[in-house]
Order: structure tokens, then sequence, then C-alpha cells
């Protein structure tokens, strides 16, 4: 019986050690976590708790002294380069370890490995689309064109590396503890990989959609409902820009087989419509001070841990300031002691499909011209948690890129082969120029930098202290023929290639132009005089609008205007759509006392979408369910397509209120704009009713619920929810449910450089620190912090100094 | 006397140990424990229990205090169980069911090994 009863209790011991040890389904191995020693209590300390004044790192010749002012942004101050991002990579895993893994593993197609059979799909997707490839070539790229920025990667990676060694369980980020798995070795290639990772956020292409819609709408009504320029356009280049160069020509084929079938292709995701950036730059000529000011506010998916990380990196060259990617070396968006740049996305059809014909079910060779080419097999091995055999992918990669769409994925037939082509896929260097960038001193430098960039394109806005503004459009452009691109192309044409680039002299380009100013905002990036063809889909036609005309009103402008803009919740959208839309009602519409309240407050609008308005939850609700009736006969399509912008659709109802694609086909009536803007109306109200039933307040703020995710959306108690600012889609002041301003910088190039900045975020990557979302209430109110540079004697709020001195 | 002495030990033994070993390290010591204290079965399950439970509660509890973070409040959101005391709570459980089955299982042991002394040297005793 003793020993019957020593066993079973034993039992019952190593058990209950064994299960807290392992994951049982989603529930993490509890012992591990819950143990104050190891656990997540462990994560409950903030960076200054655990502050240590000395580190021995090995590699660096000499000692790196690095000072966090009271927001935890690190000023690194190294003898060298090497050192410098040596200590950048140690410093930016300390508070960001989790997430630039997590990134990498998402760009790399890894996420099942975390998550299992999930994400398979995603996975599959990401690597079909060439992004780890694209990192491969730019590693190719690396060494054999660029050692030294090489050498620079592989300090950074030595860095983080020499963090996560130090690492024991109870130091452990808390999402490898709640996930269950650890941090592996920080290599070069995953810094390019976080890069083609922000490209594909930022680049998509509607190819796909436009197929469909031309074979639907005829090649007229297209070009009518998606013009490539509207009429009164307002370019990132100032309209009447004098192109100094002679252009390179391109011919258009003389006849085009488009592959002419619907598609019925399930699309990929694409960037989120609206997601963008603003970025300009003020003359000294129009600033209060005579110094030049530039602003800059990347808009991207808000998120936590903040895409962004602050930091201020000093050499005894240079010091450079402002927000950098956790994974990649050097500033993005910044300035130094001389000049200050800022970037904004210039998309601009980057990516093409092409059908591709393969002599047989093998697909080993393809018909190009008269001839067969060898295709190319890459192997896709995606490990999935809890399953012992990975999933293998076999993707195609002809000479134009891999064969994304196939009779395995997403493919609505056995002969479905399409290969998209982009420059994501060229070894390129995009590093290389914000290192450059880093220490430029003048606009000479700025444009040399600037020649190593290729994907994703940028509007690279720029000032210096010397007294220049200027912009430049950067990206590695295919030169096309009018239309290419724009549609699925036949593969088997060599006619339809691209033939070659534009070179970089003839990227859109400006320096000090005569209205003492640069702003760009995604919109179109020239005028229809700039002798190269340009079209994308997604082009902005509300925020560059008002941020041109409020910058022309202005004089005497100050860091202060400049924030006030950054902050500008004008909504141009409803200015100009609501009147319109107030007219076709008329006193057409069922009466009531909400109907009545919902107008008077409407009408009594002044457009601001501030968050304690009303009226801009009435439009946006209202404008959506007229938008969603007028396109009706459009969105019945089977295939996928994409539907008229804002822009248009308002120029259309208050032009062409009977424009025939506004007549339900199926009804036995012909509705015009003005039925659906009066069912849209009905329906608002009764929507809006409901929405005051169960929720009360329908002010702006309470309405849009603009919320930051933790990366790991579950983790919601990691997230921030219905934060209380205005602004919206379209607007100056982006910020929308899950989109806006991910970082605002503000920089003014005087005698001594004055910036502020602010990100929604914090400097801390671990939930439990009271750096994590700190900058969140600031933001949401439109403050900034002080971001001027910092010398290494200036001790004034200083949270703590480490030293970090080489091992010895 | 001997539930104070176990428990204070083990208590100790979590707060001093804990942070440089696993806490199934912390087990087998408690089980050690369990062995050498020839205390009844009662006395090592809830010595052995409460200590642990006890112990992690309050280092758990001492260290929101300490940081004034709500990192306990966002994993019991992640958990869904309500609140941040909550999170206390499962911690104090789990070293309360950790603590005394490897304290009961060492005094069990040390009653094996004991009847066998016996049986050797003096014969069976009854109690």
């Amino acid at each position: 019986m003793k020993y019957f009863s020593f066993f079973a209790v034993s039992f019952i011991a190593i058990g209950l050690g064994y299960l807290s040890a392992i994951q049982m389904g989603p529930v993490p191995p509890l012992g591990l976590l819950l143990d104050p020693s190891h656990g997540f209590w462990q994560n409950s300390y903030s960076e200054d708790d655990l502050a240590r004044e000395e580190i021995e790192i090995e590699g660096l010749s000499a000692p790196v002294s690095i000072r966090y002012d009271e927001n935890l942004i690190p000023h690194i101050f190294a003898e060298n380069e090497l050192d410098l991002y040596r200590a950048q990579g140690y410093v930016t895993a300390q508070h960001r370890l989790w997430q630039m893994e997590f990134q990498t593993m998402a760009a790399a197609g890894r996420i099942s490995e975390l998550v299992g059979e999930v994400a398979l799909e995603l996975d599959r997707m990401t690597r079909r689309k060439g992004l780890g490839y694209g990192s491969e070539m730019g590693m190719k790229f690396l060494i054999e064109n660029d050692p030294e920025t090489l050498s620079y990667l592989e300090a950074y990676a030595e860095g983080v590396n020499e963090y996560i060694e130090s690492l024991d369980q109870a130091s452990l980020p808390l999402e490898y503890k709640i996930l269950n798995y650890r941090p592996e070795p920080w290599t070069p290639s995953k810094s390019l990989l976080l890069l083609k990772y922000m490209t594909d956020m930022l680049v998509g292409d509607r190819d796909l959609e436009y197929t469909n819609l031309r074979k639907i709408l005829g090649d007229e009504l297209l070009n009518k409902l998606f013009p490539e320029y509207p009429e009164e356009v307002y370019p990132v280049i100032e309209s009447g820009k004098v192109w100094g160069f002679e252009p390179l020509t391109v011919e258009k084929p003389d006849s085009i087989r488009y592959p002419d079938d619907e598609l019925l292709l399930d699309p990929l995701p694409q960037p989120e419509e609206g997601i963008g950036s603003n970025n300009w730059a003020v003359s000294g000529s129009k600033t209060k001070s005579g110094n030049p000011i530039l602003a800059n506010d990347p808009h991207l998916g808000l998120n936590l841990p903040s895409i962004w990380y602050s930091m201020q990196l000093s050499t005894p060259a240079y010091t450079v300031k402002g927000a950098s990617l956790p994974g990649a070396l050097g500033i993005i968006s910044g300035f130094n002691e001389w000049i200050a740049w800022g970037v904004t996305n210039a998309t601009k059809d980057a990516r093409d499909w092409y059908k591709v014909t393969f002599k047989d079910q093998s697909r080993s060779a393809y018909r190009y011209g008269d001839e067969w080419r060898d295709a190319e097999v890459r192997l896709e091995e995606i490990k999935i948690k809890g399953e012992k055999k990975p999933f293998v992918d076999t993707v195609i990669y002809t000479h134009y890129g891999p064969v994304v769409y196939d009779r395995s994925f997403r493919g609505d037939r056995q002969d479905t082969n399409f290969a998209l082509k982009w420059t994501l896929h060229q070894g390129s260097n995009e590093q290389k120029t914000f290192l450059l960038l880093n220490q430029s001193k003048n606009h000479g430098d700025y444009l040399d930098a600037l020649d190593h960039y290729v994907a994703p394109a940028q509007n690279f806005a720029f000032a210096s202290q010397e007294g220049d503004i200027a912009m430049r459009i950067q990206g590695k452009f295919p030169l096309k023929w009018e239309g290419q691109g724009k549609f699925f192309m036949n593969g088997e044409d060599p006619a339809m290639e691209w033939e070659a680039y534009i070179p970089n002299d003839h990227n859109p380009a400006t320096l000090n132009p005569e209205r003492g100013f640069v702003s760009s905002a995604n919109q179109h990036p020239v005028d229809s005089l700039y002798p190269y063809y340009v079209f994308d889909h997604t082009y902005e036609h509300y925020r560059n609008r008002r941020i041109i005309a409020e910058l022309e009103s202005m004089d005497q402008i100050t860091m202060e205007d400049m924030m006030k803009l950054q902050f500008d919740d004008y909504y141009l959208h409803a200015s100009e759509a609501l009147p319109v839309m107030l007219d076709l009602l008329g006193e057409n519409y069922e009466k009531s006392e909400q109907a009545e309240k919902y107008l008077s407050e409407l009408r009594e609008w002044d457009f601001y979408a501030d968050p304690n308005q009303k009226a801009p939850s009435l439009f946006i609700t209202w404008w959506n369910k007229t938008y969603v009736e007028l396109w009706k006969n459009l969105s019945n399509s089977k295939s996928p397509i994409v539907l008229p912008n804002n822009y248009q659709t308002s120029k259309l109802i208050l032009r062409e209120p009977e424009f025939e694609l506004f007549d339900h086909k199926e009804t036995p009536q012909v509705e015009s704009a003005a039925d659906h803007v009066k069912k849209g109306f009905e329906e608002m109200v009764n929507q809006m009713r409901k929405w005051e039933s169960e929720e009360g307040d329908y002010s702006w703020a309470n309405y849009k619920q603009t919320t930051i995710n933790h990366l790991v959306p579950q983790f919601e108690s990691f997230s921030v929810k219905n934060i209380y600012t205005g602004g919206g889609r379209g607007i100056v002041n982006a910020t929308s449910k899950g989109h806006g301003a991910s970082w605002r910088m503000i920089v003014e190039l005087g005698e001594e450089v004055k910036a502020i900045g602010i990100y929604p975020g914090g400097q801390s990557g671990n939930p439990g620190s009271r750096f994590y979302q700190n900058f969140i209430p600031k933001w949401a109110n439109g403050e900034y912090l002080n971001f001027d540079l910092r010398s290494e004697g200036d001790l004034d709020s200083v949270l703590f100094t480490t030293q970090l001195t080489p091992s010895k | 006397m001997k539930f104070l002495g176990f428990f204070f030990l083990t208590v100790l033994l979590v707060v001093l140990v804990n942070p440089w070993i696993p806490y199934w390290g912390v087990m087998i010591l408690i089980f050690i424990l369990g062995f050498v204290m020839k205390s009844g079965n009662l006395i090592s399950f809830f010595a052995g229990g409460l200590g642990m439970g006890w112990a992690w509660m309050g280092q758990g509890l001492y260290i929101s205090l300490s940081t004034g973070s709500d990192l306990s409040d966002k994993m019991a959101g992640i958990f869904g169980v309500g609140s941040g005391v909550m999170m206390l709570i499962l911690t104090g459980v789990l070293g309360f069911l950790l603590g005394s089955f490897s304290g009961l299982a060492g005094n069990l042991l040390r009653k094996i090994f004991h009847r066998e002394q016996r049986d050797i040297y003096r014969g069976p005793v009854s109690y």
C-alpha cells in the first residue's frame, strides 16, 4: 500500500510538473508562464528598472555610450560606423526583438511555424510572391557590389545576436513565452527581408481587376470611370515643370492581344486603400524664421509594437536622428545637423502579370516568341506547428518571375498560370540609400544617396540648412508604352516585355520651385506633360489638394503651423460631395424626427472631422450606403473588379446623375443617382438610429473607433482600443479605424536644427513596460515630443546611461 | 510547529532558489524536504503546497506592486479570466498543486524506507 501511495502521488507530481512545461492546445506552458521568477511576471519591469551601467560586447573596437532620454529614446555615441551599427543592433533588439523577428518570419512565409496550419495560405502567398527570393537576390547584389554595407549588416546582426545570447527564461520577451518558442540568430538577410516586407506592404496592383473591367465595360467606359488623369491634377512635382532631359523612346506594339477571358482568380490582398503618407518642405521665403521646415507623416497600419523605433546615431563625423525600422540599419525618416528628409509612398504600377503557356503538364518549359524556354522550379518548404511533415509548395519561376497563380494556388482552371514581374525580385540596395542619407550634407549628397534606391518607390522630400528644398520620386521604374501593364499581359509575346528602365536622372524631381514649397501625398507624381507613361489605380485626390491649398495660402510659417497642418481634420471629400447629396435628396425622403435631426447636423457642419463632431459619422455612413447602391451593377459581377474611387463617383453624381450604369438592370424602373442618394439616406437613418439605441453617442471618435492592434490581433489586451482622435481616410490627418500617421516629424533647419516627433506607441515592445504605449495619448491629441539632437555631454533629462565596452 | 517549519522552509526555497532554477527544480527540492522533514502526510502536503503557492502569489503581488505594471491585467485578458487578481490566484493555485504533491511524494518515500529499516532492525511496529 505504501509503495502504491508513493508511486501514485509521485506520478501526480511528475505529471503536474510535466504538464506545466508543455503547451496543451492553445494553452501555453503554464508553469513556465506563471512561475514568478521566470514567467510573465518578470516582464512587468520597465527598461529603466533593468538598466545596466556597463555591458560587454564582443567585436566592438571602442567603447560606445548610450544615453536614454526620458522617453527611452536611445542616443548612441560610437567612434566609428561598424561600432555604431553593432550597437544599433544590440539596442534595438533589447526593446524590439520579438517584433523584428516576427516581421521577418512573416516576410519569409514562416508564420505557420508559429501558429500552425491557419497561416498556411498566407505563407504560401508570401513565398509565391517571391519575397524570400527577392531578399536572396538582394544578398547576392551586396556580396558582389557592396561589401561595405554588407559588413555593417553583419555588425548589426552580431549586435542583435549578442543580445539574444544574453537572454534567459526570465528576460525572454513576453510573446515568446506565450507562443512558446525561442528567438533564432539574426542574419543580414533578415534585414533585407524586412525591407522586402515593407515593399510588399506598400505596393499592390489592380491588373487582375482592370483586366476584368475592360472585359465588362469596354475601353471607353473604363477610361470614363477610371481616367488615368483627373481633370484637375495636383501632382507631386509642380505642374508646368520643364523637364531638362531628352526622353528615351518606347514603341507601342501595333497589335496587342490581351488574355481575353474573364478571370475568376481570388485576388491577392492589396495594401489598404487610403494607406499613404504626407510630406512637405517649405523654403525659408515662406517661414517666419527664414529657415526651411520639413514635415513627414507616413501612414501605415497602426500596430503595437509600433513599426517605428526612434533613435539618435552619432559618430565623430555626423549625428542623425529620427525613426528607424527595427531590423534595418540607420534612420529611415529623419534629419542630421545639415539636412532633413521624409518619405511617402510613390506607387506607380510596379507589378505586372504575364499569362504563361506551358508546353505540357510537367511545366518544365513555356512558350516565349517562337521558342520554348526552360522554367525553373523552386521548392518552398513550409514547416507547420504541430505537424511532423512540412508542406512543400512547388513554385515555377519564369524569366518574368514566379508563377503565383496556378492550378494549385487560387487558380480557377487547370491552365491558369500567371507570372508576376516585380522590381522587388531584382537585386537592389535600398539599405545603402538610407546609410548615405544619414550622413548627407547637402542636395548633391541626397541625390547620390537616392541613386541606389529601387523599391518601394518613394517621394523623398528634402530640406537643408543651406536653404534648399527638394522632392524626388525615386524607384526603379520600367519604361512602359501607354497602357502597358495596366492589364494582364500575354507572356508568349516578347513585345509585352519591359524593354528598359527610366534612368534615375529622368525620374521626376524638383529643386527650390518658385511656389516656395514641395509636397506629396500619394497623388499623381507629375502632370500629363511628363514624357513617360504613368499609371496607378491608387492615386490620392484629396489630401494632396488640401495640403497644396493650405501651403499656398500660408506665409510666415512656424513649426506650430506645420503641427496644425499634420493634424488637419478638414474633410475635403465631404465638403465636395455632401452639398451634391443634400441637393439630390431635396425633400424627397421619409420624414421623421431622427431624419430631421441628422439632416440639420449635416447642414450645419463645418466639414472638420474632429473627434467630437457628429456629422462625419452621418456623412460617411450615408456616403458608403449610397456608394454601394450607385455601383451595384458593377459589384454584382462574379469576377473580381475594383469600383470607381470617391473622387470620380462624386464628380459623376454631380454632373451625370442619370448616368447609364446607375440604373439597376434587374429592376423595371429607371434609377438615377437621386434614387440611390435617397436610399442611402434612409439606410443611414436606420443604421444611426440603431447605433444610438445600442451604443449611444455617435460622435466621430466613438463611431470610427480607432484601434491600434498588437501584431498578433488575438492578443486583444495588448492592443489599445477606441482612441479619442479625429481625422480619417482621405483627410490630411489620415487616422481611420486601423490606419493613420505611424510617425509625425517636423524639422526646422536653422543654425541649430530644431525637431519634434511622435508615433502611436512607445519605445518598448514589452506590453508590461511603462514605455509600451506611453506616446499614444499625446499622439491622439496632436502633441509632439522634443527630438532635438543631443550631444554626448548633455545630461539634461537623461533616464539612464549604458556603456557598451569591448569584451576583453 | 512541524507545519510552520516545513512551510517557511518551502517559502525560503522558492524565494532564494527559484530565481536560479526552473520550477521543477523547486519541486525536487520540496520533494527532498518532504523526505527529510519527518512530518505526516497532511503536513507535507499542505506545507509544501501552501509554501510554494503563497510564495508564488506573494512574488507576483510584489512584482506587480513594485513595478506598477498592469501586465497581470493584460495577461488576464489573454487568458480570458477577468482581472490581474485572477492571474495571482492562478499562480498561487498552480504553485500549490506543484508544491503539495512534491512534498507528499517525498514524505511517502521516506515512509517506505522508514518501514524497511524497522523491518530489519526492530521488527514490525504498529502505531
